[in-house]
């Protein structure tokens, strides 16, 4: 064994940059793996709660009470990521008093700060609340953005010199002597930063340990190595609004039930969810009642909700997981809990252990407890840092500032920029050459776009993970274009085209669940856009380069150009009439 | 509109934005108005800042996109956002409001931003806040000069103290002050014998078998008719008497215009209140609310009840007209003109501009239409371009550049067109036409007054 040993870990959501943080900083040498970009699972697919623990107050209390530490730890350490909203429980005049009464108590007995409000004065804090509601508890929820948490986690885990590799696959586990040894992975466009076009290839990477933090797809790891791992996936809807109608996280009081949960989110409002149980989590319906259903239930608490603008939908599936001897029948039931199966114990196979069940509130505490168990394995004692650490961009900063003289930006855009990029503001922001919004809709500029593909390639999806640029209301139809030619000068034209098209692709995915109303005017002028002003919907160059250099160069033949006879391009004369 | 229906029913009159479209809501407990429906109805296609005078000639103007939808969201998640000080450098003329396909309620969403600027951000001991809330307050000052109309008048053209309020207050020495009248509206009105001589002389015109009930006004002249042009004032008196109409001239205050330019909010509220409080009482009578200058019309029809909360507001609102579009509405003006024949001072060929204020309520072609067919003048429209003055806009020496650049392509139409003389609705496009061009520039009515009332 090496005298640093190896850790490999399988997933780039929360729980598996948790832990390769978490063990980057516990000095192991640490390889993250990712089929697809961070969080392309499930954490990217959530509704962006910060629990406060009062969702399981009553049912499960081990739970909230996990929640409401690790909710104070983030407000600390993850500061930048973390919008402490508050939030309230509203209870409607049909739903349980008893609940109600059980959820106060619940909420005291886990630790989490609760108080009763009456209706009025829940309409005070949240004026679209329904008129008629009874009254709320008031608790320390708040909303947190999974893409920058999982970025910043990373880029931690970078700092602590670990290899983060993102599009890359893990093709087979690498067996010997019964033994889990490594892997063999398939990276989509070579190792280090994803660029479309460069050839990619398989890499055996050996480990001394391999933590499987897959989720969903712990399973499929599972099988490589003729293990069992009976993750039951749960899908659930969310529906993203264009502006917040709430500025606190709303769920209704009453137990388990669908679309119970509105979370104030940036410059949106998230509307969850729905569990259900699905057999594959890549492939399953995303049907329409299901969007319906949430509006429909949801506008009981918010009137508005029923003309409001949704801008897009989408599905996560949860990575549940119970004992196999617990057989629960409703997906609901089963715990948020997470389980750590040390597959040497469980399978007698040494050198991998699974993480699946939990959530993302408590990524950083799954993380811990999975270090733990690593540094066990090493015969390792060395204490866990990650809840006293700030996460890069989490250290002390201020986003009062002024934005206009220091970086040149207007104040909101600069704001919403240094509320993004937290401590790491200055460092992105001040920036020599001009510096022009790119994003509108989010207040998305250049210097920040730059940051991001300095970070993650040719790769647009990842730079709208990093920026939110192209994820406010136009879903991309005014600014796709620009991040692709941002990508100009570092990539060539068939590099930035393709990965034009795939940010596209991605807006387009969830916008399709929101036609209707405004939303449907606005895919309707940016497919009007596209199509006459970039040929979107025929495409001549059919993928292939262009030959640029058979247009004219755009400059003025009018002043260099010699008769006064020539017809200009536009069809007029030279002279200009 | 869609296939199905009758395009008969079909008004170009009628504003087409809908009428299903409310985006005002007012809550109960909350008397702040909810701008989301206008930032959810944008859907970013930029018709407004292709619309925007500021923003073509200021590149530094960022547009009304953003001052209005984009800002609003992205400032949502707290109270600690500032507004972006570029809001100071809209002018209000509302071009944005026509502009936008989608029902976007952009000048609530500015003047909404403005207040908060102004209120917030401001240092309200600043010589542009100070400068500001006197130029807002026209009236106030106005008032005053009344008292001593010719002393005020050359004092402030007088060329040293213009100096002086240029490098003290940023008010451009470029400019020529208006002329104080020796006479203000009001004294002349009460002085001829108010609303009983009204009543009276509207009486003898009206034909036998007309309804009294139907003909009668309510005018509100506005600052400017009132202390500066007060020929308006005494024309639109004069043709509505002429075509049977009695007058009431209301207690009245500014119409808040230059106030909700300005960010002031407060004092534009105290003053529509007055406004609000006279002319709903009237209105509730039976009496329709004329103005006859647009921006007042727009106010009053507009931005009141996009802003402010006051009793009787939105009845107010549903019953004011501009002057000339009510006798198009209610009376045979164009018969009348059709039949008519002006001589004198005002036979003549008129370069007319139509104020953005009056394209606003769908005006923009009333004077050409109207005067097409009156002899012994011409009429000829500058363009659709914005004047550029806008109200204050123009008379603060940092956008007095700006101001000019606007309004070159109307002063290169006026040139173009045959007429020397101007025309508009609007007392500052007024202003401007004649700084720009030296021209004299006359109101609708008192071409109407020339043709059809006995001098």
């Amino acid at each position: 064994m090496a005298a640093t040993p190896h850790v490999l870990v399988i997933g780039g959501g929360s729980t598996g940059v948790g832990i390769a943080r978490d063990l980057a900083m516990r000095e192991f040498d640490v390889t993250l793996l990712e089929q697809g970009n961070l969080t392309h699972g499930t954490t990217g697919r959530m509704h962006g709660l910060l629990h406060s623990g009062g969702r399981y107050a009553v049912a499960d209390q081990a739970s909230a009470t996990e929640c409401i530490e690790e909710n104070r730890v983030l407000r600390d350490i993850a500061s930048h990521c973390v919008e402490m909203t508050g939030g309230l429980f509203v209870k409607r005049p049909e739903d349980d008093e008893s609940y109600f009464q059980d959820k106060l108590s619940g909420c005291e007995e886990c630790g989490i700060p609760a108080e009763v409000v009456s209706g009025r004065e829940a309409r005070q804090m949240e004026p679209h609340l329904a008129t008629d509601i009874d009254k709320a508890i008031t608790v320390p929820d708040g909303a947190v953005d999974p893409f920058r948490l999982v970025v910043a986690n990373a880029a931690s885990a970078q700092e602590h010199g670990a290899r983060v590799e993102t599009h890359s696959k893990v093709r087979d586990l690498l067996v010997e002597d019964g033994e889990v040894v490594g892997v063999e992975v398939e990276h989509d466009s070579g190792p280090g930063l994803r660029v479309h076009g460069v050839e990619g290839g398989r890499e055996e990477i050996r480990a001394d340990y391999v933590v499987n933090a897959t989720g969903a797809w712990a399973g499929r790891i599972g099988d490589m190595a003729g293990v069992d791992i009976e993750v039951r996936p749960s899908k659930g809807v969310m529906t993203i609004m264009n502006v917040r109608q709430v500025d606190t996280v709303i769920n209704r009081c009453r137990p388990k039930g669908d679309a119970d949960i509105i979370v104030p989110h940036e410059t949106t409002a998230i509307l969850g969810t729905t569990d259900e149980e699905v057999a594959d989590p890549e492939d399953y319906p995303e049907e329409q009642w299901e969007v319906d259903m949430m509006i429909d239930t949801l506008k009981e608490l918010v009137p508005m909700l029923e003309e409001a603008r949704t801008i897009r939908s989408f599905w996560g599936v949860r990575p549940l997981y119970e004992p196999p001897d617990v057989g629960s029948e409703d997906p609901t039931d089963i715990t948020r809990d997470f389980f750590l199966l040390d597959h040497e114990e469980r399978d007698g196979l040494p050198g991998m252990t699974s993480i699946v069940g939990g959530k993302f509130t408590t990524y950083r505490m799954m993380g811990e407890q999975i270090a733990d168990h690593v540094c066990n394995q090493f015969g390792i004692d060395r204490a866990c840092r990650t809840a006293d650490v700030p996460l890069p961009g989490s250290e002390d900063f201020s986003v009062l500032r002024d934005y206009m003289d220091e970086f040149g930006l207007r104040s909101p855009i600069g704001r919403r920029s240094v509320e993004r990029l937290g401590s790491r503001a200055d460092e992105v922001l001040q920036t020599a050459g001009p510096n022009p919004t790119v994003c509108e809709c989010e207040g998305v500029t250049r210097a920040e776009v730059q940051d991001a593909i300095a970070q993650s390639g040719s790769d647009l999806n990842a730079v709208r993970i990093r920026t939110r640029a192209s994820m406010g209301n136009c879903q991309g139809g005014f600014c796709s274009h620009r991040l692709a030619s941002e990508l100009h000068g570092e990539y060539e034209e068939p590099i930035a085209r393709r990965a034009w098209d795939e940010l596209l692709q991605e807006r387009w995915k969830g916008q399709r669940h929101a036609l209707w109303g405004q939303q449907l005017s606005q895919a309707a002028l940016n497919y009007a856009l596209h199509a006459t002003t970039q040929n979107r919907d025929h495409d001549p160059a059919d993928g292939e380069s262009l030959d640029f250099s058979a247009f004219d160069s755009g400059t003025d033949d009018r002043t260099t150009g010699a008769a006064g006879t020539d017809v200009a391009a536009d069809g007029g004369h030279a002279d200009g009439y | 509109m869609s296939d199905a229906e009758d395009p008969t029913t079909f008004s170009p009159a009628e504003p087409t934005t809908g009428e299903e479209f409310e985006p005002v809501e007012v809550f109960p407990d909350n008397d702040d108005f909810d701008l989301r429906p206008g930032a959810d109805n944008c859907y970013k296609c930029s018709t407004c800042d292709t619309n925007c005078p500021v923003a073509e000639v200021d590149d530094d103007f960022p547009g009304p996109k953003f001052q209005g939808p984009e800002q609003w969201r992205l400032t949502q998640t707290d109270d600690d956002y500032e507004i972006d000080d570029s809001i100071t450098s809209c002018s209000n003329c509302l071009r944005c409001d026509n502009a936008c396909p989608s029902g976007v309620p952009l000048s609530q969403m500015h003047n909404t931003a403005r207040g908060r600027y102004v209120d917030e951000q401001m240092s309200k001991l600043s010589v542009e806040y100070i400068r500001n809330r006197i130029l807002a307050n026209y009236r106030t000052s106005a008032w005053l000069a009344s008292k001593v109309p010719r002393l005020s008048t050359f004092v402030m053209n007088n060329s040293a103290v213009r100096w002086v309020m240029d490098k003290t207050m940023g008010i451009p020495k470029e400019r020529d002050f208006p002329a104080f009248a020796t006479e203000t509206f009001q004294e002349w009105w009460a002085k001829r014998g108010g609303a009983d001589e009204s009543r009276r002389r509207a009486r003898q015109n009206r034909p036998d078998d007309a309804d009294p009930s139907d003909y009668k006004v309510a005018y509100f002249h506005g600052c400017y008719s009132n202390y500066n042009t007060t020929q308006v004032g005494k024309a639109m008196v004069r043709v509505y008497e002429e075509l049977g109409f009695e007058v009431v001239v209301p207690e009245q205050k500014c119409s808040g215009t230059p106030m909700f330019a300005n960010g002031m909010l407060d004092d534009a509220e105290r003053h529509a209140k007055v406004n609000v409080s006279s002319m709903s009482d009237l209105v509730e009578q039976g009496y329709d609310a004329i103005a006859s200058c647009t921006s007042c019309s727009m106010a009053l029809r507009q931005e009141y009840p996009e802003l402010f909360d006051i009793d009787g507001i939105e009845k107010v609102s549903e019953n004011t007209y501009d002057s000339v579009e009510y006798l198009r509405i209610h009376t045979d003006i164009a018969d009348r003109l059709s039949e008519a024949t002006v001589e004198g001072d005002l036979a003549e060929e008129f370069a007319y501009h139509a104020p953005c204020h009056g394209r606003n309520q769908g005006l923009e072609r009333q004077a050409v239409e109207l005067f097409a067919e009156l002899d012994g003048v011409g009429i000829e429209d500058v363009g659709d371009s914005c004047s550029g003055i806008s109200g204050t806009y123009g008379w603060k020496s940092e956008k007095y550049e700006i101001s000019m650049e606007i309004g070159q392509p109307m002063f290169d139409h006026m040139e173009d067109s045959a007429g020397e003389t101007g025309m508009t609705e609007c007392p500052t496009c007024a202003m401007q036409m004649e700084h720009g061009t030296g021209y004299d520039v006359r109101h609708p009515l008192e071409l109407i007054e020339a043709a059809i009332v006995e001098a």
